[in-house]
């Protein structure tokens, strides 16, 4: 009982960090509220996790909670090498502007 | 006319390049690409103006910086050139004269159409594998589109809007001669590798580097 309020509580501390990320993407915020509730289902019914990995061809519901987290890890790395490479054309861009404004010609130097 | 070319860590040779370049193209412009050597100075000293990334951002943010000085200069004729000493003076002056007299917008220098020298096998098997997989992936097919020797118009210039940094800038520039709609066509060069150059040059392992960034800029588009 006690490891499943914290889970609980954990889950839910992420269902509200999302809720509040106005920045975030509309489809990652109802991702996370997604992959909360259904981490909820399964830690109050575990018999559940059973269930859906026997409907999907998966022998334990271990294995499935399993499979779904490493597929969940890939995207939410995927998701932040894409943040990173838009922060990183963003700092191009603000690099391109400080070198344009103050070009540097062989006459400045003499001076 | 305006040659961008650009530097990092190029202090050893920039000069003497810059000075022979400029006898023939004297408005040149070093998009020095953060460089921690005296690459700058020797720049200031061969005549060419400078402008200075903060950090090194990789050969496509160079170049693309590049394009935008030039566009502020209302350039009509705009080349790239690299200073490692790989490129001849003399294949520009064809380059600049194939783009006025065929009326083109772009001309792409092409070593495999002319010669090469010092080139190592692992190189040349890295270079037609690029040539097949910017073929096959923006319907161009260009014999060396990874080369850096180009002559562009200016309205190109201004145009062109690359937003690959690195070296997956030059399969997004094949691609962008597409999707402009540009008339261009590629003209025999001689590319000459040193040990100089080919200690600066690409590296094999950035092969792989160019197909990830490609991957990446498609699923930002």
């Amino acid at each position: 009982m006690i490891i499943q309020i914290f889970l609980s509580g954990l889950l839910i501390s992420v269902a509200l960090f999302a809720g509040l990320q106005r920045t975030s993407a509309r489809i990652i915020r109802y991702g996370l509220l997604v992959t909360v509730a259904v981490g909820l289902v399964f830690v109050w019914a575990p018999d559940q996790s059973l269930v859906i990995a026997r409907k999907v061809g998966i022998a334990r519901g271990a294995d499935l909670i399993f499979y779904t987290w490493v597929v969940l890890t890939i995207a939410l790395l995927l998701f932040l090498y894409l943040k990173i490479v838009r922060l990183s054309r963003t700092l191009t861009m603000l690099a391109r502007a400080l070198a344009l404004r103050d070009p540097l010609s062989p006459a400045k130097r003499s001076e | 006319m305006y040659v961008i070319v650009r530097a990092f860590n190029e202090g050893p040779v920039i000069r003497d390049s810059l000075l022979k370049l400029r006898e023939r193209f004297p408005l040149t412009v070093v998009v020095d690409d953060g460089s921690w050597d005296n690459t700058v100075e020797e720049s200031l000293a061969a005549g060419a103006t400078v402008v200075r990334h903060p950090f090194n951002l990789g050969a496509g943010a160079a170049l693309q910086t590049g394009l935008r000085y030039v566009a502020e200069q209302k350039s009509p004729i705009v080349a790239t050139f690299d200073p490692d000493g790989q490129h001849r003076v003399e294949d520009l002056v064809r380059l600049v004269d194939m783009l006025r007299e065929q009326q083109l917008d772009v001309v792409i220098g092409s070593r495999f159409a002319g010669r090469t020298e010092g080139i190592p096998w692992h190189r040349l098997m890295i270079l037609r594998a690029a040539m097949l997989f910017t073929a096959a992936t923006t319907g161009v097919r260009l014999s060396d589109p990874h080369n850096g020797l180009r002559v562009m118009t200016g309205a190109v210039a201004r145009t062109l809007n690359l937003r690959q940094d690195r070296f997956a800038y030059a399969s997004e520039l094949v691609a962008q001669l597409k999707t402009l709609r540009l008339k261009y066509a590629e003209c025999p060069v001689t590319i000459t590798y040193t040990d100089y150059s080919l200690g600066k040059g690409q590296k094999t392992s950035n092969s792989v580097r160019i197909l990830f960034d490609l991957l990446v800029g498609w699923l930002m588009r």
